[in-house]
């Protein structure tokens, strides 16, 4: 099971048809973060941005290596094919939220709110250094 | 306004502007070893070569000891390693450094008649004997290379991935 998952999670990463990438161990080329709540304020919030808490990252100059990373929200669907089952909304984080190293980061259409508290992948590219 | 022409022309917008090929990172010299961050290779330390005119950078695995052919990778999806190879001089044939011996043929395209609608024909994929022939040019010179370092083979036979702990802004490459 873990084995079709991480491959129709591939899949999904391109929104292409990828050829399985054969047997072999998995990778983790991301890294965790808490979708934590929209921006907002106390009684509104704006859900064309996201609040972030990135794993293992304390304050504002750790952040900053993961301006313009691309973020993946990864969510499963019941209907279509195998290969379409695993969806992803792609994102990039685009500043510093705070002084404790959240960070805000807007997507391509803006994120459910059945996401909140749930796990995003921000990958490692594009690679600046 | 006080005046309109008798009838609208459309004035023609500027988008003439092409970007141009990226400047190659300066970590990223011939014989750095990269991690490569996403596609098909992902995760997989390869051997850099040369940047192409596109901007592209030129890898190879070297093919036999991790499985990755000579390729165009896009520095952007690349972390490089401090860890470089002595390559010395490496004989690249000259049609590898243009980006068209890379680009895919286009197919072409016929009007199908109704039968042939029906059976679709699953053409197999061969691989040109010069790409095969190249391989073996190229990752000659970076094999003997890879050898004179004792596990830089292994090395580059292993996949890079995060694990507990790590987090990669802390991380020295």
């Amino acid at each position: 099971l873990i084995n079709h998952m991480s491959e129709a999670v591939a899949a999904a990463q391109k929104s292409k048809k990828i050829a399985k990438a054969g047997p072999g161990r998995q990778v983790r080329l991301w890294v965790r973060a808490k979708f934590l709540s929209f921006r907002r304020s106390k009684v509104a919030q704006n859900t064309n941005q996201t609040i972030l808490r990135l794993e293992g990252v304390n304050d504002r100059t750790a952040a900053s290596y993961y301006f313009g990373k691309r973020v993946a929200y990864i969510y499963k669907t019941h209907s279509g094919k195998a290969e379409n089952r695993f969806r992803t909304i792609w994102g990039r984080i685009s500043r510093s939220h705070g002084n404790s190293g959240a960070v805000l980061a807007r997507f391509a259409t803006n994120l459910p709110a059945r996401a909140i508290g749930s796990t995003l992948r921000v990958m490692l590219f594009p690679q600046r250094g | 306004p006080r005046f309109y022409p008798a009838e609208k022309i459309n004035r023609k917008l500027h988008r003439n502007a092409k970007p141009k090929p990226a400047k190659t990172r300066a970590s990223i010299t011939p014989g750095t070893v990269l991690v490569l961050l996403s596609g098909r290779f992902r995760g997989k330390r390869v051997v850099y070569l040369r940047t192409l005119p596109s901007g592209l950078l030129l890898v190879t695995g070297p093919f036999k000891i991790n499985g990755v052919p000579l390729r165009r990778v896009n520095q952007a999806y690349v972390i490089a390693t401090k860890t470089k190879v002595e390559l010395g001089e490496v004989n690249i044939p000259e049609a590898l450094l243009k980006d068209d011996y890379f680009k895919k043929a286009k197919k072409e395209r016929k009007q199908k008649t109704e039968g042939e609608f029906f059976q679709e024909k699953k053409e197999k994929k061969v691989l040109p004997e010069n790409r095969k022939q190249d391989q073996k040019t190229v990752d000659a010179a970076v094999l003997a290379a890879v050898k004179n370092v004792p596990h830089l083979a292994d090395y580059l036979h292993s996949k890079f991935s995060l694990r507990k702990g790590d987090y990669p802004h802390t991380m020295q490459f």
